[in-house]
């Protein structure tokens, strides 16, 4: 949408509310793109460090 | 997959050879991944790829698989079928039904075994569960080796999903008997998903799946959530009634009725006539999946009687609509168990080796919408063949994981790993309006979907560019239902008061749900922020990246497709 008159925000950016209560569930440890999550996770690493080595 | 970074510390296992192994109550398959990537089932010597999981004695020789199975006719009380499902379970508590025709379960210790002569002796032996799930499992893999030319000694094999514990440990007990190591146990539907999605011509995406897999003593539905290349179970059923014995045991009736017009006995009333009309009903059915014919002929079926007689697909599936019936009715209850509309479902993965009768199909693809992907062969040209599929996925899996150290496996499946928060709602942006209770919502990350997660989306602007708005907020699932509009050429037909379609937000109107068209639609929920990009050209489009992080943080960036700069921000986690 268009932005309206007088909209204003610090750095453009107006943080409004927060993200509702997750589900704990389980993935399933198969297939390629979980091994990569468990190698994330187990070197706590996040995605971008991830992408770069 | 990068195995290296092992703490600069590189042990290196002694060289493995693994394969993927499929283990049915019915049939097992083995498969294993070359070079190219590609996952290829194996046959065994006698050239079957369904290895029927059966194990006959004869004065001390052992037979395996189809000819372990014709051996249920002459020498039943020495040929043991049906056996997975007894595997770490103690004798109260199997279903020991489908062991009738071969040599019965027994109580003994803590667990079940077999009385069988599978020497030469003249005194039958006490073999357990477990012996004889580890003979098995050395059958499948010499037969692999030999057809690999090299010994295989690590397995991936897949499981049930209500497969326990205990189930597990004596299975790896078995593995371990047979002399190879085993990786890791994968659930069924997994695998099958799994097939399909690492096929070089799938692209990964999010969707909800539904896994059908029907086998010959059970059928098992599960509901994933697959985001971003990984599953997570939202809904499982198991079911032992709706499967392809009792597709079986329709045609067995209906040959059988047919052979006591015919000659006033019934075969079914001897074991060794059961036996034969068994087998070669199986065979009819089989048939019946390619052809819209089949013919079945047994020599001296009952009281020396020989019986040949046709079966046309059409009659065989009046005969089993009820079978037909309750497998589609187990599907939707699964759906349903998991929270979700059938519309809210992007593909169904027929596997198993029931799943090749055209007509579970066809019923299973009418419940489902249009756009919803029903991957079986008599629905879609490129379907891979469902007896294949757990076994390709396990090979795939085999070849994934062959490099690792078994501590790294196990690590990588504890639920410190595993377990992660799933998202309830969807997170998306608000397209259209300005008004948050009206507009358009286009999900950018789907709920279910596990954090940490990123996804990055571009949307079109409004025509005229310039300074433009854009709203991030959480979309909750829903389904529309409209009206269908009164057609307007139509003689004296009642038209409609069109106000009422206005109302279709609501979902009101259950009892005429027939006629409603209904639709998966979102209902916008919490907004979380909102981003202003200025100076917008002429048709520019804007990319959004959004970055959930574990503890539920949100980081937005925003910025117009070509331009260096962006907008960035935080929504901060919840406190919950």
């Amino acid at each position: 949408p268009v932005l309206p008159q007088g909209w204003t925000a610090e750095k453009d950016f107006k943080p409004l509310g927060k993200i509702s209560k997750p589900i704990q569930r389980s993935i399933e440890p198969v297939g390629p793109h979980f091994l990569a999550h468990a190698r994330r996770k187990r070197h706590h690493r996040t995605f971008s460090e991830d992408e770069r080595i | 997959m990068s195995a290296e970074e092992d703490n600069g510390v590189t042990v290196t296992p002694p060289e493995r050879l693994a394969i993927g192994i499929a283990f049915g109550n019915s049939n097992s398959s083995i498969a294993h991944t070359g070079s190219d990537g590609k996952p290829v089932v194996i046959a065994n010597e006698e050239g079957d790829r369904q290895i029927p999981s059966v194990l006959s004695y004869i004065e001390g020789e052992e037979f395996h698989g189809n000819q372990a199975k014709t051996q249920l006719i002459r020498n039943s009380k020495n040929t043991v079928a049906y056996f997975r499902d007894y595997i770490g379970k103690s004798f109260d508590s199997i279903d020991p039904s489908a062991s009738h025709a071969s040599a019965h379960p027994q109580k003994h210790d803590k667990t079940v075994a077999f009385s069988i002569h599978d020497t030469s002796s003249e005194s039958p032996n006490t073999v357990t569960v477990q012996e004889i799930a580890s003979r098995h499992l050395k059958r499948l893999i010499s037969s692999a080796s030999d057809f690999l030319g090299q010994s295989v000694n690590a397995v991936v094999i897949t499981v049930p999903t209500n497969f326990s514990e205990d189930q597990k440990k004596e299975l790896e007990a078995a593995a371990r008997d047979a002399k190879v190591e085993l990786l890791q146990f994968i659930p069924e539907p997994i695998a099958a998903a799994l097939a399909y999605d690492a096929r070089p011509e799938t692209e990964v995406r999010d969707k909800i799946i539904v896994v059908a897999d029907l086998g010959g003593t059970r059928s098992d539905v599960t509901v994933l959530a697959s985001r971003g290349g990984m599953y997570s179970i939202l809904a499982t059923s198991h079911d032992y009634e709706f499967a392809g014995q009792n597709l079986d045991q329709v045609l067995i009736d209906h040959f059988a009725k047919e052979f006591i017009k015919k000659n006033k006995s019934d075969p079914r009333e001897n074991p060794r006539g059961l036996a034969k009309l068994k087998h070669e009903s199986e065979a009819t059915k089989k048939a019946l999946s390619l052809g819209t014919n089949a013919t079945i002929s047994i020599e001296s079926l009952s009281e020396g009687i020989d019986f040949s007689s046709t079966v046309n697909r059409i009659r065989y599936e009046t005969l089993a609509n009820k079978v037909f019936g309750g497998i589609t009715r187990l599907i939707e209850d699964t759906v349903k168990k998991a929270e979700l509309d059938l519309l809210d479902v992007d593909e169904v993965i027929l596997s198993g080796g029931t799943s090749h009768t055209p007509k579970i199909a066809s019923n299973i693809a009418t419940i489902f919408s249009q756009t919803t992907r029903v991957l079986a062969p008599s629905t879609l040209a490129t379907a891979i063949n469902p007896s294949e599929l757990t076994a390709r996925g396990a090979a795939i899996q085999a070849s994934l994981v062959q490099e690792f150290d078994v501590d790294d496996i196990v690590q990588s499946a504890h639920p410190m790993v595993t377990v992660a928060p799933h998202l309830h709602n969807a997170i998306g942006v608000l397209l259209l309006s300005g008004d948050a209770s009206r507009g358009i919502f286009r999900p950018v990350l789907d709920p279910e979907t596990p954090v940490p997660a990123k996804r990055t989306v571009t949307f079109a602007t409004p025509r005229e560019g310039g300074d433009v708005l854009i709203k991030i907020c959480e979309g909750i699932r829903d389904i529309k239902v409209t009206k269908p509009e009164p057609k307007p050429k139509t003689n004296g037909a009642t038209v409609k008061d069109a106000d009422e379609d206005d109302s279709d937000m609501s979902d009101s109107d259950e009892e005429e749900e027939e006629e409603d068209l209904r639709e998966r639609a979102w209902k916008v929920g919490t907004e979380l922020a909102e981003v202003a990009i200025k100076g917008v050209k002429k048709g520019g489009k804007v990319e959004i990246t959004l970055n959930v992080n574990a503890e539920l943080g949100l980081q937005v960036v925003a910025r117009e497709v070509g331009s260096k700069t962006g907008v960035r921000g935080v929504v901060e986690k919840p406190e919950h």
